[in-house]
């Protein structure tokens, strides 16, 4: 028999169906990341700025301009260092949270839902709590410290009735640091929390029956077991970390001079409010090469990991 | 009805389980178990799943807590001590091998976590480890990871790890039955070789009947949490306690007929054709209806019904290599010898004495 020919309805054609699902996931790919991150390139390698929009090819001169820069290579730095230090603690909190919160005990899923709270709200308005707490007149923290002896005259930190938290050079960076901490520690805890539910019982039963007690299960059980996701935590945390400028914007715009100045930051003070934009681009390019080699190592460790 | 096993504090019973219950909030796992293991012997715990026979396997190993009754073992009474103060061992059915540790260290593991109690100094554990791992021929897999093994190789080194304690009961969650067919049989062999040569007790849980029939030296049927009977594969299958029991083993399962106010059944291999009983007088009679015969090799598997029982299937194993011709869609006198004939309480299921058959059923 033969098929007649109707003009189909075109909802009966697979290829169209399957193209129409997949349309949202690409389009918001080409438009919000390919497209974004094609023309960041193409602006780093010209002299765009915000005066100017002619893209004149001008080779690497932006890159070496961007590496000759005395700033860039503090704030480069910076940058690293927040992140590394930040994922040492948010490592070590996330695996104690997640231990804690895999327990059985009475309001567990009051506890849970408080604490995914930082996560879930958004950054610049958790922010904006966070400069009031940490005021360099009004914080609360400094009021508790005042009446409890630690500020004020003959206080054991501190004579003055404050300890600027995003005014001096050290305490600044800590403030940052903690923040970004607080903020990253849900989404880690929660990926660890999958990991360690999702080992299977019978290893943890085989382990109780094998005579091991709760430490030599953690550490020779459970922590090798979700090894592999801890990577893809640490992994998630760092890349948002590493590219995130809205912490620092609203905290301290990047100083006390330049102690809390991170590469997103730069970036978008240099092109955006700067109106450089073809520097802009190059200094946040050069985070790409760095992240994707991250990424690609840490994939890489996930994957070797033997798991069954 | 269940007939307990009595009680007596025989010295050789090595576990002693009392009054022992599990209920998950309304579904009762385990109601009311009394069992007495004795020392070396290799008893199988069997039942359709969901019966409590896992639960009460946990219990044992003290990874479930009972509702109520006490669990003794060696003497002691370790109904709320944890599983490591027990001296019990287990092998899963997932084999439950640590993915990330090699076989030596899998091995080595309850040895190192007992390390206290056991007084094992590093070169200690190393002999341990290989000579238990030379005891299962898995001495050259030492270096391996478990997903680097077999299906075979894995049961081997989790009963090592089971073993290398010298536990005073080794516990078995249905572990054969990751194996495919023609392993299982190999595997059940060697497992009831090892278990006499190490002299160890064994409890093994499976609702397989033939590994159960095949290495139990008694067997406990359990079905809802409660125990039907206990005794050795033969008594079990010769002599059930219950309608339960005498469907529950045999394969095909036995024919079960109403009576006058009873049920009554008899196995489909002693359901012969007349002129294949040599002592009629002791045989009962049946006009049996063949609709229709399957072979199957080594028997004949016939569907039909008595007649005055037309709406019970009734099956017969007949051998083949008797020469009885049977054709489909007639009649044939059939016989069962009389002490074959079991009689069961219509009410409780439980096994009753010998009753009139019915006219209606010769």
């Amino acid at each position: 028999m033969t098929r007649l020919a109707l003009p189909a309805f075109p909802l009966d054609n697979r290829r169209f169906v399957g193209l129409l699902f997949l349309a949202p996931a690409l389009l918001y790919i080409l438009l919000l990341v390919g497209f974004p991150f094609l023309l960041a390139i193409a602006f780093g390698f010209s002299d765009v700025t915000v005066g100017n929009t002619d893209l004149n090819f001008v080779g690497l001169q932006n890159y070496l301009a961007v590496w000759e820069n005395d700033i860039f290579r503090q704030v480069f730095e910076t940058t690293i260092r927040f992140t590394l230090i930040s994922q040492i603690f948010i490592l070590i909190f996330a695996n104690i949270l997640a231990i804690i919160f895999t327990q059985d005990f009475t309001g567990k899923w009051f506890a849970r839902f408080i604490f995914i709270l930082p996560w879930a709200t958004p950054v610049s308005l958790a922010m904006i709590g966070w400069l009031w707490m940490l005021d360099t007149k009004y914080s609360p923290i400094d009021y508790l410290l005042l009446q409890t002896g630690f500020l004020g005259p003959n206080g054991i930190l501190s004579n003055n009735r404050n300890l600027f938290w995003l005014a001096t050079p050290d305490l600044s960076q800590i403030s940052v640091i903690f923040v970004q901490v607080w903020r990253m520690t849900p989404l880690a805890t929660v990926i660890l929390m999958a990991g360690l539910s999702s080992i299977p019982t019978d290893i943890l039963d085989q382990a109780e029956v094998d005579g091991s007690r709760f430490m030599r299960t953690l550490l020779q059980i459970k922590l090798p077991l979700i090894l592999p996701i801890m990577v893809i935590a640490l992994l998630f945390s760092m890349i948002t970390m590493f590219g995130d400028m809205t912490v620092v914007y609203v905290l301290t715009r990047g100083g006390p001079v330049d102690y809390t100045r991170v590469l997103g930051l730069y970036s978008f003070q240099v092109g955006i409010e700067g109106g450089n934009l073809a520097q802009g681009a190059a200094i946040s390019l050069f985070a790409f090469p760095l992240l994707l080699a991250m990424a690609i190592f840490m994939l890489r460790t996930a994957s070797r990991a033997e798991v069954q | 009805m269940s007939r307990p096993l009595a009680l007596s504090r025989l010295p050789m019973s090595i576990v002693q389980i009392s009054g022992l219950k599990k209920y998950f909030d309304a579904v009762h796992a385990v109601d009311g178990v009394d069992l007495a293991i004795n020392q070396g012997e290799f008893l199988v715990i069997l039942g359709p799943s969901g019966c409590g026979k896992t639960t009460l396997m946990r219990m044992i190993a003290g990874l479930e807590k009972p509702t109520a009754g006490t669990i003794e073992i060696g003497g002691e009474d370790v109904t709320k001590l944890p599983p490591r103060k027990r001296g019990v061992s287990m092998v899963f059915q997932s084999y439950a091998l640590y993915p990330h540790m090699n076989v030596f260290n899998n091995i080595a593991f309850p040895l190192r976590a007992q390390r206290r109690e056991l007084k094992f100094d590093k070169r200690a554990i190393r002999e341990k480890v290989v000579s238990t791992a030379k005891l299962l021929e898995i001495d050259m897999l030492l270096d391996r990871r478990p997903r680097q093994l077999s299906g075979g190789q894995r049961q081997r080194v989790a009963i090592a790890r089971a073993m290398v304690t010298k536990p005073a009961v080794l516990l078995l969650d249905e572990p054969l039955s990751n194996l495919d067919a023609k392993l299982r049989a190999n595997a059940r062999d060697e497992l009831k070789d090892f278990q006499r040569s190490s002299d160890i007790t064994a409890v093994f849980v499976t609702h397989d009947q033939i590994e159960a029939m095949g290495l139990g030296d008694r067997i406990v049927v359990m079905s809802e949490g409660k125990i039907q009977q206990i005794g050795t594969p033969q008594s079990i299958y010769d002599d059930p306690a219950n309608e339960f029991v005498a469907t529950f083993l045999g394969s095909p399962s036995m024919n079960i007929l109403s009576g006058n106010g009873f049920r009554f059944g008899f196995r489909p291999e002693h359901f012969l054709p007349k002129t294949l009983h040599d002592n009629p007088e002791n045989s009962r009679l049946f006009h049996y209806y063949v609709k229709r015969v399957e072979y199957l090799g080594s028997d004949r598997l016939v569907y039909g019904y008595l007649r005055g029982s037309e709406d019970e299937l009734t099956l017969a194993k007949v051998p083949s290599n008797v020469r009885v011709s049977l054709d489909i869609e007639s009649d044939y006198e059939f016989a069962v010898h009389n002490s074959d004939i079991k009689f069961f309480d219509k009410a409780t299921g439980g096994r009753i004495a010998q009753q009139n058959l019915a006219q209606a059923h010769t």
